[in-house]
């Protein structure tokens, strides 16, 4: 048994501790947001926050999570009004969308511990999820954007 | 059996416009171009309004990023006159004739058709609602139809300004003729198409909230995760189950076309066990197969004597000529993958009297023609729920992800069962983008004009995997034989005046299954052609632009790109320091792009830092999604330009992941800037036309800066990148 917060609720999962914990909680707890792209820490599709850094919840085992406060993007904000959720939707950033949970994600731990980041800072932070759809100017855009708010 | 809907409200309100019920129904009609052949009902393709207003229609793009459904609600809502918020876009649950494009003749969503496809139909079918609904008001109101219009879900009288809502005007539109030839609004009255209206799916891509195939959850769900033959030609030959029947949460072991599904509790435990099941695989011919053996094969096929001219213009011995200076070159390009982020997966619930699915497929139709021929599955049987697609990029055409789940949900009598497969399965597993060799010919005269041409292509020929038969299509086409679209395009159908002119294609049969892959042969003869006529301008000694305007003599749309990309990178002015440019222009899809890459070369390699794109689409329904099409597709073609590449060793793919199919990073990005040019052309496609430019412009940029011509992809595999 493992339990830890999720977006704010205490929740105790049962599963092998070696599971990552994106597969614990997209099927054992049905928070679909949070997609898998590589299962590597490659392309950050499954980015999440594990007490408030952003995390690649493909390689995170479940025993990492005990005790820890986890947010996905359905936590992020109750009804999409995170400064970076509203950003994305002024600028129209999604194309397919797959991969938008976690740039968000990233996009929104970036914001949290620099307000106004530069276009170099964006790129480094960002670096580690993948678009497939070519989105990055405009999430760079955005990223922007979400500072001036 | 409710349709899925995907846009804009939830799926219960697509139940109840499904019911029964007061509404104006009026049926799609064919536009007389695309009427071919059988005629189409359409009897279930309709736009429908019911008595609150709400407006439903039903088309059978899938979405994939490429935002048509926007497009279409736009096209319906402006000529409607309706209420943006009140229009629901679903999609058939059946892939019945209704749905099929006829000269494709199946459900489909390819060929950038989405907006230029059913744009006619639908506004068609939008003005007769429109004049049923007047009509109805005119009788209500008692002035005569002229007087009134269509507003914001309303039918208004001018000059009173009384006003009645759509839905209070159905019951009695619905019982009058449906206008043969309706007036169509003419375009400076239609305010949402041409506008950059938001995406209807933008909200719930940014909450989490977007349902894909793999996010769809069916009550006593299992998991399977797959083992297939690395080589594709290989089948099984031994699988032993209990190598894996102790372990957690394992249910059953499936065996599949070429390998095995096993099925568990969760995802994570069935793909535990799939990597330990003990499984053996017959051996094959391919089976010493590898990416040289394939060049050597294509080298040899361009020396052949027998391979018949596919497209000839005016006289085939000028352009064997050596009256004049001959320029030659060959070039190629490697097998690509298509790394949707969204791995392939399946969700089935399937016994022998009834089969549905949950999938994102691009292909409705070959996924239930796969469950036909493999499982005798019925049309009437057959039930599939297209959700969003996490990227499509033309691999999401195939079926075997479908019998895959299918099989494993009969094994477990008809529970549904997820299969997804891992990114390696993705990438490893073929319905490659086809490689391909091109040798050229020019003949230039002594204004350094090209009087003749000469192209042999070698490569497979992906078409006849796809029902085309070359010859057939040649004559359809105006070419003399052997003509594949899918390996010729971009080259057989180039727009340039050059007065003697020759195709040919030496057909290499590879064993290793192919998919069309973003713009398909445009993705690599646009490259070919477009590098090869700026070798041709630098022989010349002629500017790449002037070059190639001059020989678009009366070639509008080439040149009206041509001169938007050179207004907007400046080209007639000096480079900015340190910075090469390079240009290129391809139709493909009905739209004509030029682009200019502006790059940093230098001893850190290539640093590209803006493109330029103008695009004649013909009435840009989106300008913000066609600018959203446009840089994604550079930077999608950037990325494999660069560095991407499967190779062949032993029969099987070298990659396996991002790690070593390296798409392009945010730091990476160049801005891009897009020109959109209207000057009256038809419409066009946007979600490929895009990427065929692209790669020839950075090699040609490449070039400007370092006079070294790479005519190999990638271009990692030559310089520092």
């Amino acid at each position: 048994m493992t339990a830890f917060t999720l977006n704010g609720r205490e929740v105790e999962v049962t599963a092998e501790p070696a599971t990552p914990l994106l597969w614990v909680i997209r099927e054992q707890l049905k928070l679909t947001g949070t997609k898998y792209g590589c299962g590597i820490a490659q392309c950050g599709a499954c980015t999440l926050h594990v007490d408030d850094e952003p995390v690649r919840a493909c390689v995170f085992p479940l025993s990492a999570a005990e005790g820890r406060s986890v947010t996905t993007i359905e936590g992020l904000s109750e009804d999409g009004s995170h400064p970076v959720q509203q950003a994305w939707v002024e600028l129209d950033v999604p194309q397919c969308g797959y991969c938008q949970s976690g740039q968000i994600m990233s996009a929104a731990a970036l914001l949290a511990r620099n307000p106004s980041p530069s276009d170099t800072e964006i790129d480094e932070a960002m670096a580690g999820n993948l678009c497939r759809c070519g989105t990055y100017v405009r999430i760079r855009a955005a990223i922007h954007r979400a500072a001036e708010a | 059996m409710e349709p899925l809907n995907l846009s804009l409200t939830r799926r219960s309100f697509l139940a109840g416009a499904a019911a029964a019920g007061v509404a104006l129904v009026v049926p799609l009609r064919l536009p007389a171009w695309a009427r071919q052949g059988e005629a189409s009902g359409f009897s279930q393709a309709f736009i429908r309004i019911d008595t609150s207003g709400q407006v439903t229609f039903l088309l059978p793009t899938s979405e994939m990023g490429q935002g048509t459904h926007t497009g279409q609600a736009q096209i319906l809502a402006d000529e409607l006159g309706a209420d943006w918020s009140s229009i629901v876009v679903g999609m058939p649950n059946q892939p019945t004739s209704d749905y099929r494009i006829p000269f494709i003749g199946q459900m489909r969503s390819v060929g950038s058709f989405g907006i230029r496809f059913w744009h006619d139909p639908l506004r068609l079918a939008a003005a007769q609602a429109r004049e049923m609904l007047t009509q109805a008001a005119a009788e209500r109101l008692d002035v005569a139809p002229a007087a009134l219009h269509a507003e914001n879900g309303f039918i208004v009288h001018s000059e009173s300004g009384r006003r009645i809502p759509f839905g209070e005007l159905v019951e009695d539109a619905s019982s009058l003729p449906v206008p043969e030839e309706p007036t169509l609004r003419p375009d400076d009255q239609r305010t949402l198409s041409g506008s950059r209206v938001p995406r209807l799916d933008t909200p719930e891509k940014v909450t989490g909230k977007a349902v894909y195939a793999v996010d769809v959850e069916r009550e006593g769900m299992l998991y399977g995760a797959v083992r297939l033959a690395p080589v594709y030609s290989a089948e099984v030959e031994s699988i032993d189950e209990s190598s894996v029947s102790g372990m957690p949460g394992v249910v059953a072991v499936v065996r599949v076309p070429r390998g095995a599904v096993v099925v568990a509790d969760s995802w994570w435990q069935a793909k535990q066990a799939a990597d330990a099941l003990d499984i053996t695989f017959t051996p094959t011919a391919a089976d010493t197969l590898s990416t040289d053996e394939i060049d050597g094969m294509f080298r040899e096929a361009l020396e052949r004597s027998d391979v018949p001219v596919s497209t000839l213009r005016g006289d085939a011995e000028a352009t064997l000529s050596n009256d004049g200076q001959v320029v030659e070159a060959e070039y190629s390009v490697p097998l690509l993958t298509h790394m949707s982020m969204e791995p392939i997966n399946c969700t089935a619930e399937s016994t022998e009297e009834r089969t549905e699915l949950w999938i994102g497929t691009q292909g409705q139709d070959i996924v239930r023609m796969t469950l036909e021929n493999a499982l005798q599955v019925q049309a009437e049987q057959f039930f599939i729920n297209t959700t969003y697609l996490g990227g499509g990029f033309g691999r999401k055409t195939h079926g075997e992800i479908a019998l895959q789940a299918a099989l494993a949900s009969r094994a477990v009598e008809g529970r549904p069962v997820k299969v997804l497969w891992a990114r390696e399965d993705d990438v490893r597993q073929g319905q490659y983008r086809q490689t391909m060799r091109c040798r050229f010919r020019a003949v230039l005269d002594e204004a350094g004009n090209i009087t003749g041409m000469r192209i042999r292509v070698a490569g497979p020929q992906m078409g006849r995997e796809y029902g085309i038969d070359p010859e057939q299509r040649a004559q359809a086409t105006g070419n003399l034989a052997n003509f594949d679209p899918f390996s010729l395009g971009g080259l057989s159908d180039m727009h340039y005046v050059i007065p003697n002119f020759v195709v040919e294609h030496a057909v290499v049969d590879l064993p290793i299954p192919l998919c069309p892959w973003r713009s398909i042969a445009h993705s690599f003869n646009g490259f070919f052609f477009e590098s090869f006529m700026d070798e041709c301008a630098v022989a010349a000694g002629r500017d790449p632009l002037e070059f190639r305007r001059s020989h678009s003599e009366g070639q509008e749309r080439m040149l009206a790109v041509l001169d938007r990309v050179a207004e907007m990178s400046r080209w007639n002015e000096p480079a900015p320091e340190r910075i090469a440019r390079g240009l290129a222009v391809v139709e493909s899809y009905g739209s004509y792009v030029a682009q200019v890459v502006e790059a940093r070369v230098g001893d850190e390699g290539i640093d590209v830092q803006r493109v330029h794109a103008a695009i004649d689409c013909g009435r840009a329904i989106n300008p913000g999604q066609v600018e959203a099409q446009i840089e994604g597709s550079v930077i999608d073609a950037l990325g494999a330009a660069l560095r991407q590449k499967v190779t062949i060793r032993e029969g099987r793919a070298e990659q396996s992941n991002f790690h070593d199919y390296p798409l392009l990073r945010i730091g990476e990005a160049p801005s891009v800037s897009v020109g959109i040019v209207e000057i009256g052309s038809p419409l066009g496609g946007v979600g490929e036309p895009g990427v065929p430019p692209l790669a020839p412009a950075l090699a040609n940029a490449l070039f400007a800066a370092t006079q070294q011509r790479i005519r190999h992809l990638p271009l990692a595999d030559h310089v520092q990148v």
